[in-house]
């Protein structure tokens, strides 16, 4: 197992790799399951190709951090990815700065700890995520070991929604 | 195992900024010369990169060209995807355009500043930034940027040249650090004084008192600084990442 280095360069390297549009993006109409595995297939295989991984490993709910030694570069370069196989823009940004959504700063984190009031806000913004990988004490610089592929499908699908307005 | 004189650069698609002139241009032309896909980006020499393209293209080169200041991110990022689009990767970024603006600091105006940091500094973040992302992609890529003698040794009026290549030098130790998982080089190549326009004023007004400070009593050429390029940008270089190569004939601080 790769022991990676986890600290707050992370996810300061991470709030600058996206942009409040994700925000947006992630709180417009649910995403459905058909909808997810619509893209889900492709979405494993670019993944699978990014982390250098069998795509058979690339499962929906797998921590691409825990799961898959993804580090951070890893992420960029799936994104860099996916918007080539989809032909889509995936906005870069801020992306633990607005799971926080409409919580003050000071109510989301203390100490760089989520705080309880934070954590009810991260569950539903990545509510793909089973509860239980929800641990506290959560550190906001381990936000990103949440991710799965499926936060990634749904990122796809919200992309395709903004490509083509619903008729 | 056996050296062979294979630099592995023909078919390699490279960017060259400030491409129309001085040490740019001799480092658009030998990267041609081995087989690149060169395409330069410069900002006002228009009639300048015409020449380059058109002296390439009939020795049978692969040479392009695109306008671009660099000091605009979002020209900087269109024209980069332009040549992916086309070339359908980006192999090597040659980072090579700059300006002086010599003053003594206190005699300095705002844009004597801000267009040398802006150019030398900005202009290397804009155009890194759009095409590390295809680097990263095709997990491979040769960045290059052309520092100077200024960023170890800044001589009098050099304040803002000297701060922006320093900065260059930075810029390209953190890059390296950030790119090695991606098997991306990040390297400088600083020159000292080069028989280019861009050094002419100081070769006329202090020409002795440099001269006196290399060890090898000449100036450079454009193409000996090429040469240093084409060796960072070529495979022989595939194990050199985050250093800063002098190219100064041995300049001595006062």
């Amino acid at each position: 197992m790769v022991v990676l280095k986890w600290n707050n360069e992370w996810s300061n390297e991470w709030n600058n790799e996206w942009n409040n549009e994700w925000s947006e993006f992630m709180t417009q109409t649910e995403v459905t399951k058909d909808e997810i595995m619509a893209v889900y297939p492709k979405v494993a295989e670019t993944m699978a190709d990014a982390l250098g991984c069998d795509v058979e490993d690339v499962k929906l709910d797998v921590s691409l951090i825990e799961g898959l030694d993804a580090e951070s570069i890893d992420f960029l370069d799936m994104v860099f990815r996916l918007e080539r196989t989809f032909k889509i823009k995936i906005p870069r940004g801020k992306i633990v700065e607005n799971a926080r959504g409409d919580l003050p700063e000071a109510e989301f984190e203390q100490k760089g700890i989520v705080t309880e009031k934070g954590m009810a806000q991260l569950r539903s913004y990545l509510s793909e995520i089973p509860a239980e990988r929800f641990k506290t004490p959560m550190k906001v610089a381990d936000i990103p070991r949440l991710f799965t592929p499926e936060t990634f499908c749904k990122l796809v699908v919200h992309a395709q929604r903004e490509a083509q307005p619903a008729a | 195992m056996a050296m062979t004189a294979d630099s592995g650069l023909a078919g390699k698609v490279a960017i060259v900024t400030g491409g129309s002139r001085g040490i740019g241009r001799a480092i658009v032309e030998l990267l041609a010369a081995e087989g690149a896909d060169v395409t330069l980006f410069y900002r006002d020499q228009v009639a300048a990169a015409r020449e380059v393209v058109a002296a390439a293209r009939s020795a049978g080169a692969s040479v392009g060209s695109e306008q671009v200041d660099v000091r605009n991110s979002k020209a900087c990022a269109a024209a980069v995807d332009r040549v992916a689009e086309r070339a359908g990767r980006i192999d090597i970024l040659v980072n090579n355009a700059g300006m002086i603006r010599d003053n003594q600091l206190a005699a300095m105006d705002d844009e004597d500043v801000s267009l040398v940091l802006d150019t030398n500094v900005g202009g290397v973040f804009n155009v890194t930034r759009a095409v590390v992302p295809h680097m990263i992609v095709q997990r491979a890529g040769k960045i290059i940027n052309l520092s100077s003698v200024a960023g170890e040794k800044g001589g009098r009026g050099q304040t803002n040249y000297a701060a922006s290549k320093g900065a260059v030098n930075a810029f390209t130790r953190a890059l390296a650090v950030e790119l090695a998982p991606r098997k991306i080089t990040v390297n400088c190549v600083a020159p000292g004084v080069i028989e280019t326009e861009m050094s002419q004023a100081v070769r006329d007004m202090a020409g002795d008192t440099v001269k006196s400070r290399i060890l090898l009593k000449r100036y450079g050429k454009p193409e000996e600084v090429a040469y240093a390029v084409w060796f960072l940008a070529s495979r022989y270089a595939d194990y050199v990442t985050g250093q800063v190569i002098g190219v100064d004939g041995g300049f001595k601080m006062e």
